[in-house]
């Protein structure tokens, strides 16, 4: 048994981890909320020089030939660093959904090209009343149970304005036909969602991490009474509650990429688990964040708020808590007593 | 990453798989009394500790030098699940087994552990702990059970607490205070002491569940040899805090439990009668079972990944906290969870005919309440993860 990483992913870890410090900062962040499309295009490219957007796409398209295990310490890392680019919907679910579904000419058109940064593909999946980047190349979309894989000239977009303005979201009516169509299949369309509900799961650990990490520095310097109010108990049980919270849903959020990566029989359970407690998680850091930092944590002019913003989105997508829950409900009451 | 057990390890787990098997019968009989009734049922219990010794069971994590086996802490881990699985008895000598031994095996005398390390293998000497008393609790170094040196013995007085097996123990390890001028975390010394020593009185506690499991002892003129203290007089702290590291490194409490009371929950859900239909159709009891699912699975593979570490030779250190903190208020919300469906009933005891169980979920959730109280409380849990893990400062 060995529930841990290798040195190599953890080095690749790193890696990103050096590269997102310094190109995705909150400045960057802010800027991509002020910016038109929201998007550096320079950014993407670093990313994709460094292997990473092509992670989960085969060698053989000109990809890594990577799975969810490496892929997840990398989401946990754009969660952590806000990245405003759709490293989740590309590289998380895209790319593997074609892999995995599309036709060989379909494969050959699109993985070269999302591999090497030129192309991006984002999915629009039931739930979900809109569709994030759908200025994507390729845009995937459930409609009436089926999957379609849809280009820009059969799309119209209308955008909608997201209180995390680094997120891009639009409302997305497309022209579909049987050219468009991906799959039919039930099972396709709920491997999708896993892997969407399980990426966002990782964000989300990156998302409440750093803004546990931003507390506990601004508690221990922040002083009142005459102290310290990291010294106060009252601070230290609350911040003490939020770690176990977080550090248990990276348990739950990397046995989920195992068993993605795997196509174990629980996989569909292991992501609605890191999902549940993931979003769980987060909303009591989000909280303690806001409510340790203060007054502070309430401007605009503090970072903080971009974390508060994204992570609640995120708890949000893909199903909050209490939909993983009712799925893990059912499926233990439909297991056989 | 993987969750494939080693072929070493799941030649381990089948070897102990078998034994329990083959030990059924044995297994129910001890179970069919409990220990503390005293007399016969607790020498059954001794019986069944001598069992797993013969079979070289009792403390496989002991170096071979001392009567183990060296084994690893995932194979101690794979014992505990398996123990759990085959519902063997609870273990009357785990103090001795689990905290006292490894504590004598770094700080003990050659002649200590040649005395006592064997007797506590074969469970001919059943050792309880003399930590608290009734001014130290959380804060154990306020500790005021003297000991005056006279000559090569002490002479110890004054009153522990909470002490488990109390009315059984041939032995006990104290913390006495032999320097009461020095700072509180000084002066303390850490010793061996005979119960059966004259001057020593021991009185049962019954507990809110009505059993003794524990007791007070007093301590009035007991004369201990000075050649029982285990470190150096007035460094007892250091031993004491070696010694609960034991505990909280051993103490990854094995996630099969908390599964079997999961599994349980949701099978009295699906027959406990609930309006017209059964508790299992009620969206709120279907959406605490969901989140009390995720939480027994989030414990297991948490305790995977420590177990990984300790496997790879990491020392465990204050994240010991956060497991305990995690299982311990886990365990109270699934009994509660227990009680909610039964409704009523819940309340009803042991001998009552429509008590569910015999009044048993009742008496689980009690004990439940006492786990976030034991070896440290939820609340000094907190402060050592605050202040050892995220580096915030003291008051």
């Amino acid at each position: 048994m060995d529930f841990d990483f290798s040195s190599e992913q953890y080095l690749l870890r790193d890696t990103v981890r050096d590269l997102l410090r310094r190109e995705c900062t909150p400045g960057a962040v802010r800027a991509a909320w002020a910016s038109e499309s929201g998007r550096s295009p320079e950014r993407w490219r670093k990313l994709a020089d460094l292997g990473v957007v092509g992670l989960t796409v085969a060698e053989e398209h000109g990809g890594a030939g990577m799975d969810e295990v490496d892929l997840v310490l990398i989401l946990e890392e754009a969660g952590r660093s806000l990245l405003p680019e759709p490293l989740l919907e590309t590289t998380a679910v895209g790319a593997p959904l074609l892999a995995r579904s599309g036709s060989d000419t379909l494969r050959a058109e699109w993985l070269p090209r999302i591999a090497a940064g030129d192309a991006t593909v984002t999915v629009g999946l039931a739930g979900s009343p809109y569709v994030a980047d759908a200025t994507a190349d390729l845009v995937v979309l459930e409609r009436q149970g089926a999957l379609h894989a849809v280009t820009q000239d059969r799309l119209t977009l209308q955008p909608l304005r997201s209180v995390d303005r680094a997120r891009r979201l639009f409302s997305v009516t497309a022209e579909l036909g049987d050219d468009t169509l991906l799959s039919t299949s039930a099972a396709v369309a709920r491997w999708a969602f896993d892997h969407a509900a399980a990426a966002t799961a990782a964000e989300l650990v990156g998302v409440a991490g750093a803004m546990l990490d931003m507390t506990v520095a601004y508690v221990k310097q922040r002083e009142q009474f005459g102290r310290r109010i990291g010294s106060f108990q009252a601070v230290q049980h609350k911040l003490a509650e939020t770690l176990l919270l977080v550090d248990s849903a990276r348990s739950a959020v990397y046995y989920a990429a195992w068993a993605l990566a795997n196509d174990t029989p629980d996989a569909s359970i292991a992501a609605s688990v890191a999902k549940a407690y993931a979003s769980d998680a987060e909303r009591r850091a989000n909280a303690e964040a806001l409510q340790l930092h203060g007054g502070i944590g309430f401007t605009w002019e503090h970072d903080l708020h971009l974390w508060l913003k994204r992570g609640k989105a995120l708890e949000l997508q893909y199903g909050d808590a209490d939909l993983h829950r009712r799925r893990i409900a059912d499926w233990i009451y439909a297991t056989a007593g | 990453m993987n969750f494939e057990l080693s072929g070493e390890d799941a030649a381990f787990r089948d070897e102990v798989r078998a034994w329990f098997a083959d030990h059924r019968e044995q297994i129910e009989h001890t179970r069919a009394v409990d220990w503390e009734a005293g007399g016969e049922a607790f020498e059954r219990y001794r019986a069944w500790e001598r069992a797993l010794f013969e079979a070289g069971l009792g403390a496989v994590t002991w170096p071979v030098e001392y009567g183990g086996r060296g084994a690893s802490m995932v194979q101690q881990a794979i014992l505990n699940e398996e123990y759990t699985l085959a519902d063997a008895p609870n273990r009357i000598n785990r103090l001795g087994l689990g905290l006292l031994g490894p504590t004598l095996m770094v700080y003990g005398t050659p002649e200590q552990k040649a005395r006592h390390l064997p007797r506590i293998l074969a469970c001919d000497e059943i050792w309880c702990q003399g930590y608290s008393e009734p001014n130290a609790g959380s804060d154990l170094a306020s500790l005021r059970t003297r000991a005056v040196r006279e000559g090569d013995e002490f002479v110890v007085n004054g009153q522990k607490i909470w002490t488990s097996l109390g009315r059984f123990g041939d032995w006990i390890f104290t913390l006495v205070r032999t320097d009461p001028a020095a700072p509180k975390h000084k002066g303390i010394t850490f010793l061996l002491v005979d119960m059966h020593s004259p001057g020593i009185e021991v009185r049962p506690l019954i507990q809110i569940d009505g059993s003794a499991r524990f007791a007070e002892v007093f301590f009035t003129d007991v004369r201990v040899p000075v050649a029982n203290v285990v470190g150096r007089v007035d460094d007892g702290w250091t031993v004491a805090m070696a010694l609960l590291g034991f505990e909280r490194g051993g103490g990854l409490y094995g996630p099969a439990l908390f599964n079997r009371i999961l599994r349980d929950v949701v099978e009295l859900s699906r027959r406990e009668p609930r309006g017209e239909g059964v508790a299992a159709d009620d969206p709120d009891v279907r959406r605490r079972v969901a989140q009390s699912y995720i939480e027994t699975r989030v414990y297991e593979l948490t305790v995977q990944r420590a177990l990984t570490r300790l496997a790879r030779g990491e020392a465990p250190g204050p994240e010991a906290s956060l497991n305990k903190l995690y299982w311990s208020e886990m365990k109270v919300r699934l009994d509660e969870l227990a009680l909610d469906i039964l409704g009523p009933r819940a309340e009803l005891g042991p001998g009552s005919p429509q008590a569910e169980n015999d009044g048993g979920w009742y008496g689980d959730y009690l004990y439940a309440r006492a786990s976030t109280i034991f070896a440290g409380t939820s609340e000094v849990q907190k402060n050592i993860i605050a202040q050892r893990v995220l580096g915030l400062p003291r008051e």
